[in-house]
């Protein structure tokens, strides 16, 4: 599909000269739609297939003119490549970055190119925020078709989407603006799960916690992912449903979300003191009043809104409450791996948090039931959830932990979802150059890696303007990403940098010669 | 046989406690009386001119006595000395004569008529005397040279009304009192003689009875795990109070009940046995717990034949005279004598009974499975019987899939006890002991090697307030030539995860926690494994899907690397690529490079395989295996490119067929490639 990104830009600027994309309407730097191709397909029907339009307050003829827009690209790319239609348009005004989140279901997001040197983004970057917001959706309400399927008029649908991914949005605001993942943010990876590493003692202490964990509601396996501070300590479920879990946990779950605020070097994007704050300000002008959400009148009465903010507390008992399932109600989420609904629990010791999942199946008198599973969990876990604690709290190196001096680093193993990378405060420390010619090399590497799906090994290194090194390694599914800011360094240097690097922290996974 | 005592006797009844046949019998014609030294652990049986004496030790009846001849004369009591080379008789309360077996030397030892008397005597292995002799005045302490010269070398002063003493005590309790329940102690150790601190029995008064008396029967000594205690019948409170001995400080450490007015105590492999004499059933009492709560419930003591076989034609003879039963056993006859540690003399029938523990019926009869097992892995009279009920006890419970806090209970108990037992060296020198053989005599026994015996006999680790006593077990145990009841964490796996495997496969997530639990019991104890559990562990964790959880226990090395282990991922991934590429990462890490290599080729990487080898030198994989991949692959440029590398590697490569075969067919295809 690849080939269709540079051909469409032609094709797209007949149309915006035509004045079909009347983009900058609304001001807006940011445009975000989710749409269905499978309705609305009658004229004077249009507006049926608009699932969801950001910012609100644009007109539907500007809707329909992003939707039809897009929605013209996809089908014209589809003559060429069925299977895969076109993940990007780039204009010279614009870029179009597109997802099919489901069989005909559509995200498009619309970023305005400016002059600022901050608006320089990976559209792969871009891609992952769609396709996290869309995962985190469906683990919270199933699927968007499936919604559909039980509402066609698309009532229901669009009371879930629009508070759901407002408040997803909302994660991203600075000030009075979004702020979408730039090149400053090349060196992570959004979609992934950071692990904590641990000693083998401490991993059979916490095996030993899950083991406790998985039989809490009887004979039905419960499944269970630890979080240390923001770093993942062990999971029993499928990559994918780690990574959306994990994700919604350092959003909203873990002491550093509780404590809002005093987590200034999170390896994800999690909001930072000063999205967080600045997120309650803008709040109502994103959403309206937040009571007043169109509630649509179905049978579901109220739209749980699960990544609102402040939201969720520690009670007494050291479990985790909150009242957006409702007061009292235990809040459940869907697994993809399993196709099973479960209840969540959420337990915290300190910086330990404990992800429970109950299979409904074992909760038949409801709360009572849950009560019971919160028991034993107490009951048969307190000593091991201590007992963790302590190993964790010991070999704990604090926010700089994964630092290896002179480098600045990202590493992803795509198998298993998960990626390690500098801490942010290090990387900040990369001049504005560094980072853009890392932003470029990773982009290099996308566009390699969607030619061919088989995967490949290969490496790239960029000498950038201020001469650092900006080295990309690929093998069998993982992947390097490397900044060198020693000027001096030659080729050779780097690549032996590379090398002692792969051979002393990746056991030698990326030592190609 | 009379009928009724015939269901008591018979094999069949339940029973955790029992007789062995056969009985050492001691009937000798016109015997005058039966006596037990137990110092030398002897059965002496006396005639008017001859002593005969049976080692108890070895218990073989089939032995025949050794014979001493002594001048006539009435014998209140008769003892060997340790190193048996003098014998001992109590003539009267004023008199004790001295008989050199082999020089026939006679000495006559008496006290002052009249004043005082004798109430009996002991041979010593203190550094301080070797002869100990209890007189209504108190104690004297005598060395004895090799010619039989007594000299006195310290006076005890006491008043005593009577005493007791064991051997493998080492330790005399004086009475006195008009009740008899002010008690002094002396022990005569190796470490010299200590004096420990006098006490009062408790004695309960009724209105009936406001000063009873305390006889001797009411108190018996018993060394269990090395401790010693104390056990004193007090029939008006119906209790047997326990005391316990410590260098400094004797403590009362509660009482037991009693149910019978007739009562005796037995110590089989560190257990007391309480006889309920009366009532004919025995206790049995683990006093290392500190529970005073019986092992199992009250049963009768019984006499079994011949272990296997013979069980069922003992049934056939029931009734009949039959041939190996042709005393007539009553059991708790008046006529039985209770000999330390755990031997029962029957005066009646002239026979020796030693008193055995059912290791099988008393683990049927118990519900704690893990209180079970430490009280199995305390066991060492039949180490192995015990180490295969602990393993049989292990199976079931994972088998009958009790909750896994139970199960790991069970596994923490043995993983510690192992644990224990290699620390303490125990598991080692025992089997060391079985091949030297050590004289259970005084003679050898240095003062260390006995304090190093007797820490080892003991589990407990209070010793700062224990006395350093020889372990009087010590030579039975050679003698059972046992080896610890400690289970290593390789005989675990072997005996007990591989061998329920098959059965658990389709509950392979509970066996895995238990695994992991087991895994996290012995890291815990800094001990390691068979490296198979691995193996298994990864075949458990696939079978049943788990494969975000296998490659958590592999990167964070709960499954430990090895070759075996790889070769398992790579197995069990050909149903996930997540779980091949750890075993391929594990064969690159852990060097296995041709391994590593034919791996790689085998998924079709087979450029990244010989770029591997090449950089390793890797010549030991065929050659033939990358060049039919990459023609398969229909490759000819990369088909090129590794005949090049390939001469390269391997010299004298362009002179094989192989060579010829697929350079030919390279030029075939394609003519525009040069190699």
């Amino acid at each position: 599909m690849n080939f269709l990104r540079h051909r469409v830009v032609g094709f797209y600027e007949i149309l915006e000269a035509m004045g079909m994309a009347s983009m900058n309407s609304s001001g807006e730097s940011l445009k975000l739609c989710v749409f269905d191709l499978r309705r609305g397909q009658n004229e004077g029907q249009e507006l049926d297939k608009i699932l969801f339009f950001y910012p609100p307050d644009v007109t539907f003829s500007t809707q329909l003119s992003v939707i039809g827009l897009s929605e013209g690209l996809i089908t014209f790319t589809r003559l060429f490549s069925p299977e895969a239609a076109c993940e990007v348009i780039e204009a010279e005004r614009h870029s179009h970055v597109f997802h099919e989140a489901e069989p005909d279901i559509w995200m498009v997001m619309v970023v305005e190119k400016n002059k600022e040197i901050e608006a320089i983004w990976r559209v792969d970057a871009l891609q992952k925020v769609l396709k996290e917001v869309h995962s985190l959706f469906v683990m919270f309400h199933g699927s968007v078709r499936s919604l559909l399927d039980k509402e066609p008029s698309g009532g229901l649908i669009r009371s879930h989407l629009y508070p759901f991914i407002t408040d997803y949005l909302n994660d991203l605001s600075v000030g009075k603006k979004l702020q979408l993942p730039s090149f400053r943010e090349t060196l992570k990876e959004r979609g992934t799960v950071q692990m904590l590493t641990l000693a083998r003692d401490a991993a059979l202490e916490v095996q030993s916690l899950v083991g406790v964990l998985d039989s809490c509601a009887g004979t039905l396996r419960c499944h269970s992912v630890l979080l240390y501070h923001d770093l993942l300590v062990s999971t029993t479920l499928s990559p994918d449903d780690t990574v959306d879990l994990f994700t919604y946990s350092v959003m909203r779950l873990t002491s550093n979300a509780l404590s809002s605020g005093t987590s200034s070097w999170s390896y994800l994007r999690k909001g930072t003191s000063l999205s967080q704050t600045s997120s309650r300000s803008i709040s109502p002008q994103l959403l309206g009043s937040s009571d007043s959400l169109p509630s649509n009148g179905n049978d579901a009465g109220r739209v749980i809104r699960p990544l609102q903010h402040n939201k969720w507390s520690k009670g007494k008992d050291g479990f985790l409450v909150t009242d957006i399932w409702g007061k009292d109600a235990t809040p459940t989420i869907w697994l993809h791996q399993r196709q099973e609904r479960v209840h969540l629990l959420a337990y915290q010791h300190k910086c330990l948090t404990l992800v429970l999942l109950v299979p409904t199946e074992a909760i038949v008198n409801g709360e009572l039931d849950i009560s019971f599973v919160k028991h034993q969990v107490t009951e048969n876990g307190t000593a091991k959830i201590l007992k963790v604690e302590e190993k964790l709290s010991k070999g704990w190196g604090g926010e700089n932990a994964y630092h290896v001096s002179g480098y600045r680093y990202l590493l992803v193993d795509n198998d298993m979802e998960v990626s390690r990378a500098s801490p942010s405060g290090k990387v900040a420390t990369l001049a504005k150059e560094t980072l853009l010619a890392v932003n470029k090399l990773r982009e290099t590497v996308d566009t390699e890696k969607s030619r061919t799906k088989e995967e490949k090994d290969m490496e790239i290194c960029i000498r950038a303007k201020n001469n650092a090194w900006a080295i990309a390694r690929v093998t069998r599914g993982k992947e390097l990403y490397m900044a060198l800011e020693k000027a001096s360094d030659t080729l050779l240097d780097a690549t032996d940098s590379v090398q002692s690097f792969s051979n002393r922290y990746c056991n030698g996974t990326f030592s190609m010669d | 046989m009379p009928s009724s005592s015939q269901t008591s006797v018979g094999s069949g009844a339940l029973s955790h406690a029992y007789l062995q046949h056969p009985s050492l019998r001691c009937n000798v014609p016109e015997s005058r009386g039966l006596f037990y030294d137990d110092a030398n652990r002897l059965l002496i049986c006396v005639t008017s001119s001859q002593v005969f004496s049976w080692e108890t030790v070895t218990f073989n009846p089939d032995v025949s006595p050794s014979v001493d001849s002594i001048p006539e004369g009435p014998i209140l009591s008769i003892r060997f000395s340790l190193d048996k080379k003098v014998i001992a008789v109590q003539r009267s309360d004023c008199e004790i004569q001295f008989f050199h077996r082999e020089t026939k030397q006679t000495l006559t030892h008496k006290c002052k008529a009249g004043s005082e008397s004798i109430l009996g005597f002991f041979w010593s292995d203190s550094p301080l005397c070797d002869l100990a002799v209890v007189k209504t005045s108190g104690m004297d302490l005598f060395a004895c040279d090799s010619a039989m010269n007594l000299r006195l070398v310290e006076t005890k002063k006491v008043n005593v009304n009577w005493y007791i003493y064991t051997h493998e005590s080492r330790l005399v309790l004086l009475a006195s009192g008009l009740q008899c329940k002010t008690i002094t102690g002396f022990q005569l150790s190796t470490a010299g003689v200590v004096r420990l601190p006098k006490f009062e029995m408790t004695l309960a008064t009724t209105e009936s009875n406001s000063k009873p008396i305390i006889s001797p029967g009411d108190v018996h000594l018993i060394t269990v795990y090395g401790r010693i205690y104390c056990l004193q019948v007090d029939m008006e409170a119906m209790l047997l109070h326990t005391y316990r001995f410590y260098r400094d400080a004797v403590v009362q450490q509660g009482s037991l009940p009693i149910y019978s007015s007739k009562l005796s105590v037995s110590v089989v492999d560190n257990l007391l046995l309480v006889h309920q004499i009366d009532a004919k059933v025995v206790i049995i009492y683990d006093l290392f717990v500190d529970s005073r709560a019986p092992v199992s419930a009250p049963l009768p003591l019984l006499w079994r034949g011949y272990q296997g076989s013979d069980t069922s034609s003992q049934q056939e003879n029931e009734g009949t005279e039959s041939s190996t039963s042709s005393e007539n056993i009553v059991m708790y006859e008046d006529a039985w004598t209770f000999l330390v540690p755990d031997l029962i003399l029957d005066q009646t029938n002239k026979v020796l009974w030693r008193v055995h523990l059912d290791l099988e019926a008393i683990s049927a009869s118990s519900s704690d499975r893990s209180s079970l097992l430490e009280f199995l892995q305390r066991r060492k009279l039949e180490a192995n019987k015990a180490k295969q009920l602990c393993l049989g006890i292990a199976r079931a419970l994972i088998l009958e899939r009790r909750p896994a806090t139970q199960v790991t209970q069970a596994i923490d108990v043995l993983v510690t006890a192992y644990s224990y037992s290699v620390k303490a060296g125990i598991y080692k020198e025992l089997k060391n002991e079985k091949t030297t053989a050590t004289t259970p005599t005084n003679d050898g026994a240095s003062p260390d090697n006995e304090r190093g015996r007797a820490s080892g006999s003991s589990i407990d680790e209070e010793e700062e307030v224990e006395m350093n006593l020889p372990s009087g077990s010590a030579d039975e145990q050679q003698e059972s030539q046992l080896s610890s009841p400690a289970i290593s964490p390789d005989e675990l796996y072997k005996f007990v995860f591989a061998s329920v495997e098959e059965a658990m496969v389709e509950e392979s997530d509970y066996l895995v926690a238990i695994i992991t639990e087991f895994l996290r019991s012995i890291s815990a104890e800094k001990l390691k494994v068979d490296l198979n559990i691995y193996v298994m562990t990864v075949r458990l964790l696939a079978h049943s899907k788990r494969f975000a959880e296998l490659s958590l226990f592999t990167t964070n090395k709960i499954i430990e690397p090895s070759k075996e282990v790889a070769l398992q991922l790579l197995e069990s991934g050909g149903q996930n690529l997540r779980v091949r590429k750890l075993g391929l990462d594990m064969l690159r890490q852990l060097s296995l490079h041709h391994e590593y290599i034919s791996s790689l080729v085998q998924d079709g990487y087979y450029l990244e395989a010989l770029r591997y080898a090449q950089k390793r030198k890797v010549t030991s994989v065929r050659s033939s295996l990358f060049l039919e991949a990459a023609f398969a692959s229909n490759d000819m440029q990369h088909l090129a490119a590794i005949l090049r590398v390939l001469s390269e590697l391997i010299p004298g490569f362009k002179e094989t067929s192989e060579y010829y075969t697929f350079h030919g067919l390279l030029n075939e295809t394609s003519s525009s490639v040069a190699v």
